[in-house]
């Protein structure tokens, strides 16, 4: 737990600083590798909340591909004289206002809000006290056991909600129990979840992982289109 | 010690957010731009994730991030690509110079 | 002998509406079904006509049978009486009335029928119906239009074959561009209207009451238009057709007048007695004013008449003896309307004075000139006058002999120098039509219509051979172009000649063997000539148609030679002459036939016999006019006496004229020439056609124009300029309107555009095409919007 904590702060400084350089920064390169550094120690956040095959994916996918992708863009404009193009003091101070001002905003909406509804149950989540949270196993903070609820998620089957019985109390009254098809009664509370019939079944992800899918292949063949050699511009 | 409850993680986010708005506002290359988006869009996940941890939102909010993030990968790439062109067009990739519909 | 008029009503109504069946398919169908090149058309208007004659005939042998053939019996009629010297003997006439026959159920068949058709209206007692009156008058004249309708229509066929093209070039209507006018055929359209007029025609016939004649009296007026202005293109004919039907108006307005004061005096129009449906008798107008006997009953002061409206046990009409009773019209009222009706005649007619218009109707195609304008239409009037005959008092019958006297000499006279073809017979008609009148009018009942008939029958003749003349000259209606036809159309001149005899009363010497004409136009100068003797005061009335009778022969020869003797006066046209086909021909042959021999035996044959079967009460015995201070009219026994001296002055007069036209045109031992170069004014005066068309100029049509000229001014200048002023008030409100939409409506669309556009405008700066820039905006945008919302949302 303390080790938890540690890793927390240490990794929320390094998120924090990767992302003001980031902004601060006036080198391209720069600005590259501090964000490697910010979306990496986001990963580990991740992993810190449980998420380890988002934290996973970010990793590979963000920092081994997106960022390389950046990366590339920047070896292939970043030529001479175009390295480091400054912006005007003027425009740092208003952008610096208007950052302040919002993150004011944001974070005094985030300390206003009781994200315990009241019955304190993220707390005990987050000590990982509350009864259900390993059994229930929608959030295990101990093992990384998500890949399989989310790979039948994608497959339309949502193990963490139908196929698992007993969610925790607190919980199941805010989980499908109310009618899906209208006139039909309404789950009781705590009782066995497995629908009666097969329209009471939770949503998966199967459409929106095709969908998904498609939407890359077009953005593959739309971006070797775009990023074809044309003319060049006359000048 | 008290656990770390959802709202460091949100502060944090509130943090990438408004640092990914900045350098979108002040950074006249490109790439500087897709950057800013790209911590924006970070700042959004880290939030999903939070949330997913600390309410009944359960696996959707990590499904959530998934799509994000592929989604991010694939504007990264055509971005990129509009970037090149820019560059391509206009010699250079301060996006100042790319005012040709200004009213 | 109900069913029997119900028979012959059935049978000429049938006759009287195929014809409007005829036309009515022609008219709508004829252009769709058959298109113009078709003579189809021709052929469903002659079965029309034909069907009728069948129909017509079928009803005079049945109405023959029905009277057992009473109306040929010598024993029964008129010249039994002959014997009698005493021709104003009441005794013996009354056994020969005719009415008598009729109302008397004891020796005789009922030889009259009459009844409704259809009532049109009913307004209190008076009743507008169509009926029919079928007497022996009205089956001759049905038997004869539709036999010489007939016979047209068939030479029609041929006449107007040059209409049956789709593009038909009219020769005398000139464009501005110096060609001719190109119209399409009217072949189905002719026949159409000659369909129409058959119908009217007969319906004129049918008629039962007076009403019902005026019906059909306009229609056949209509009817004369079409076919008058048939070449409508033609100024000539629009203008001809015009005329024609402008002058029978002003007859027409004196044929109302009658119409109006019978109806108010005698409340009925039928002619015959109606048989209500109570069972009680309606008398009708000729019972009303002649009852049984043929006298008018006059009060004592002999200033009113009193009408007969009751029966007595032998069911004759007599006057009421009560005076609360009785129903009255003044004497002067009954000669009124017995010239008013007469009007009607005159201009329907051609009589003096309005015998312009018939000239003119020349204009039509020849057809229509044999049969509208020559035997049936023309005689219409005529037919009414014989019809309408006990109607009119002795001084109306004066007034008659006259107008028919005069119009037969003036007629006669202009032919003699007319030199169009066409035209010296439609003078020649004037002064027969002329001819007609004087006969009705002098008493000569029978002979009048006597020579309506046979005139028809030789009238359409000449006008069908004149017609085959035209055809075979390429519409040249010149004489003076022609002569030596005889060799190239001996048909047509053959039987022409045939014409002119029985027009000219040619006769052998001594005996009766003569063709129709003779015998009608002596019947007519008989009586005439008995009547001067009872009124020697009028002697002109014999003299002049004496002497128009030779005229008549002189100038019907002088056509004949003119045309068909002689030598070709254009040579060139003498070459293209052809004889005409048969379907010309042949009606002409036909129609020789009948107008040499339909009246054989003259007042002893049949048609003679035939017609005065119906004559009215009391024309038999004469009227001796002395007690009344009025003339008197000879009886048939006065007629026979002056038969043999009126025949050989006639046939004297004929041959004479005949004798001097062969002698100026057909041997020519006198050049007409000369003789126009000594008496210039005289051929200049007639020449000018007495100067009847001047006068009337003068008279009416100057005065007219003086008049319109005045109402245009009026129009003009005082209505012009009241619409003027309005049309200037809208102008000036207009204005007013405009400078409102301009100024203000105008405006505010106007503000409202620029403001937008400037609006535009200033904003356009806000786009600056920097992407940084949009993004502060939103950022900016969504920190305020998040200060609103902190600021203004409600706590709690």
């Amino acid at each position: 737990m303390t080790a938890q904590i540690i890793l927390f702060w240490l990794f929320a400084f390094l998120t924090c600083a990767g992302a003001i350089l980031v902004a601060v920064s006036q080198n391209v390169v720069r600005m590259a590798f501090s964000l490697v550094l910010t979306l990496g120690s986001t990963a580990v956040l991740f992993l810190l909340l449980g998420a380890d095959f988002v934290g996973a994916t970010q990793l590979l996918v963000y920092v081994g591909g997106t960022l390389v992708l950046l990366v590339f863009g920047v070896m292939l404009t970043a030529t001479g004289p175009f390295t480091r193009i400054k912006s005007s003091p003027a425009d740092a101070i208003l952008s610096g206002l208007i950052g302040v001002v919002f993150l004011f905003i944001v974070a005094s909406t985030v300390t206003a809000v009781d994200w315990d509804g009241g019955n304190g149950v993220a707390q005990k989540i987050a000590m990982g006290t509350h009864a259900k949270a390993v059994e229930g196993g929608f959030n295990p903070t101990q093992q990384g056991n998500t890949t399989r609820p989310l790979g039948l998620s994608f497959l339309s089957l949502r193990a963490d909600r139908d196929l698992k019985l007993g969610l925790p109390k607190e919980l199941s009254g805010e989980i499908n129990t109310a009618p899906v098809v209208p006139g039909m009664a309404a789950a009781t509370p705590g009782t066995t979840l497995l629908p009666k019939t097969s329209a009471l079944l939770s949503t998966g992800y199967l459409l929106p992982f095709e969908i998904v899918s498609v939407h890359l292949l077009v953005v593959l063949v739309g971006a070797a289109y775009l990023a074809r050699t044309k003319r060049r511009a006359t000048t | 010690m008290q656990a770390i409850g959802p709202s460091p993680f949100l502060f944090i986010g509130a943090v990438l957010f408004v640092c990914g708005v900045i350098c979108m506002t002040t950074k006249r290359n490109g790439i500087g731009i897709l950057m800013g988006v790209e911590l924006v869009l970070n700042a959004a996940n880290l939030n999903f994730i939070t949330f997913s941890r600390f309410t009944p939102l359960g696996l959707d909010g990590q499904v959530f991030s998934l799509f994000v993030i592929v989604l991010a990968a694939a504007e990264a790439a055509v971005a990129l690509a509009i970037a090149l062109n820019f560059y391509n067009n206009h010699l250079t990739i301060d996006v100042d110079r790319g005012d040709e519909l200004h009213g | 002998m109900e069913s029997l008029g119900n028979t012959l009503a059935n049978l000429l109504t049938i006759a009287w509406l195929l014809p409007l069946f005829g036309f009515v398919v022609q008219i709508l169908f004829a252009l769709r079904w058959w298109g113009r090149k078709s003579k189809t058309a021709a052929y469903l208007a002659i079965f029309c006509i034909g069907a009728g004659f069948v129909c017509s005939s079928t009803a005079f042998y049945l109405w023959g049978e029905g009277t057992d053939w009473a109306v040929f019996k010598p024993s029964e009629h008129g010249h039994v009486e002959q014997a009698d010297a005493g021709g104003a003997d009441h005794a013996t006439a009354g056994r020969d009335d005719p009415e008598h026959k009729i109302t008397s159920h004891e020796s005789e068949k009922q030889a009259v029928f009459a009844g409704p058709l259809y009532t049109l209206a009913t307004f209190g007692n008076l009743h507008v119906s169509l009926d029919y009156y079928i007497d022996s008058l009205t089956l001759a004249m049905f038997v004869m239009v539709t036999l010489i309708a007939t016979c047209i229509h068939i030479f029609a066929t041929g006449y107007m074959a040059e209409e049956l093209v789709d593009d038909y070039v009219d020769h005398q209507v000139h464009t501005h561009d110096g060609g001719h006018f190109h119209r399409p055929g009217r072949f189905y359209k002719f026949f159409s209207y000659m369909s129409l007029f058959c119908f009217a025609m007969l319906g004129l016939v049918l008629a039962g009451n007076i009403f019902q004649v005026f019906i059909f009296w306009e229609l056949v007026g209509i009817c004369s238009y079409l076919l008058i202005g048939f070449y409508v293109e033609r100024h000539s004919a629009s203008t001809a057709a015009n005329k024609a039907f402008i002058v029978n108006r002003v007859g027409d307005f004196g044929f109302i007048i009658g119409l109006m004061i019978l109806w108010t005096s005698f409340g009925t129009f039928s002619f015959a007695d109606q048989h209500g449906t109570n069972g009680k008798v309606q008398p009708g107008l000729f019972s009303m004013a002649r009852g049984h006997d043929g006298e008018l009953t006059k009060t004592a002061d002999g200033k009113t008449v009193v009408l007969k409206t009751e029966q007595d046990g032998h069911g004759h009409w007599e006057a009421p003896a009560e005076p609360s009773h009785q129903k009255t019209i003044t004497y002067t009222l009954l000669i009124v309307a017995g010239l008013g009706v007469f009007g009607g005649c005159v201009g329907k007619s051609a009589q003096f004075p309005l015998q312009t218009w018939l000239p003119d109707a020349m204009e039509g195609p020849t057809p229509v000139s044999a049969l509208v304008h020559s035997a049936t239409m023309v005689a219409a009037g005529v037919y009414l006058a014989g019809r309408f005959y006990p109607m009119f008092v002795p001084e109306v019958l004066l007034t008659i002999a006259y107008v028919g006297c005069i119009t037969a000499f003036v007629g006669a006279t202009i032919a003699i120098v007319a030199t169009d073809i066409k035209k010296v017979l439609a003078y020649s008609t004037i002064s027969q039509l002329g001819y007609m009148m004087l006969g009705l009018g002098v008493g000569g009942w029978g002979a009048g219509l006597f020579h309506l008939i046979t005139h028809a029958c030789f009238k359409s003749l000449m006008f069908l051979c004149s017609g085959s003349v035209i055809a075979g000259c390429h519409h040249e209606q010149e004489m003076t172009k022609m002569g030596g036809l005889l060799r190239k159309m001996p048909i047509t001149a053959l039987t022409m000649l045939a014409g002119v005899i029985a027009i000219a009363g040619l006769a052998i010497p001594g005996t009766s063997i003569a063709f129709s004409g003779y015998h009608s136009k002596d019947a007519i100068l008989a009586t005439a000539l008995a009547y001067t003797k009872l009124n020697p005061i009028h002697f002109l009335l014999f003299v002049v148609p004496l002497l128009t009778a030779g005229i008549t022969s002189f100038y019907m020869f002088r056509l004949w030679f003119y045309t068909f003797l002689g030598k070709p006066r254009d040579q060139h046209l003498h070459e293209h002459v052809h004889e005409s086909p048969w379907e010309m021909t042949g009606p002409l042959l036909l129609l020789a036939v009948l107008a040499a021999g339909c009246a054989i035996g003259g007042e002893d044959g049949r048609l003679f016999k035939m017609l005065t079967f119906s004559e009215p009460v009391g024309v038999g015995h004469g009227v001796d006019g002395a007690a009344a201070h009025t003339v008197s009219l000879p009886g048939h026994a006065a007629v026979h006496e002056s038969h043999s001296t009126a025949g050989s002055a006639a046939l004297l007069a004929a041959f004479i004229g005949m004798s001097i036209s062969y002698l100026v045109y057909g041997k020519g031992v006198i050049n007409p020439a000369d003789i126009k170069r000594q008496a210039a004014s005289v051929h200049a005066f007639l020449a000018n056609k007495w100067g009847f068309d001047d006068l009337y100029d003068v008279m009416f049509v100057k005065p007219a124009h003086v008049v319109a000229k005045f109402a245009a001014a009026i129009d003009k200048f005082v209505f012009d300029e009241i619409l003027h002023t309005f049309v200037r008030m809208g102008i000036a409100v207009s204005k007013w309107d405009r400078k409102f939409d301009e100024g203000v409506i105008d405006g505010i669309v106007n503000l409202m555009g620029n403001s937008t556009y400037s609006l535009g405008i200033s904003l356009r700066n806000v786009q600056t095409g920097k992407i940084r820039q949009y993004v502060t905006f939103i950022a900016v945008s969504v920190v305020t919007l998040f200060v609103l919302l902190f600021a203004l949302y409600p706590k709690g």
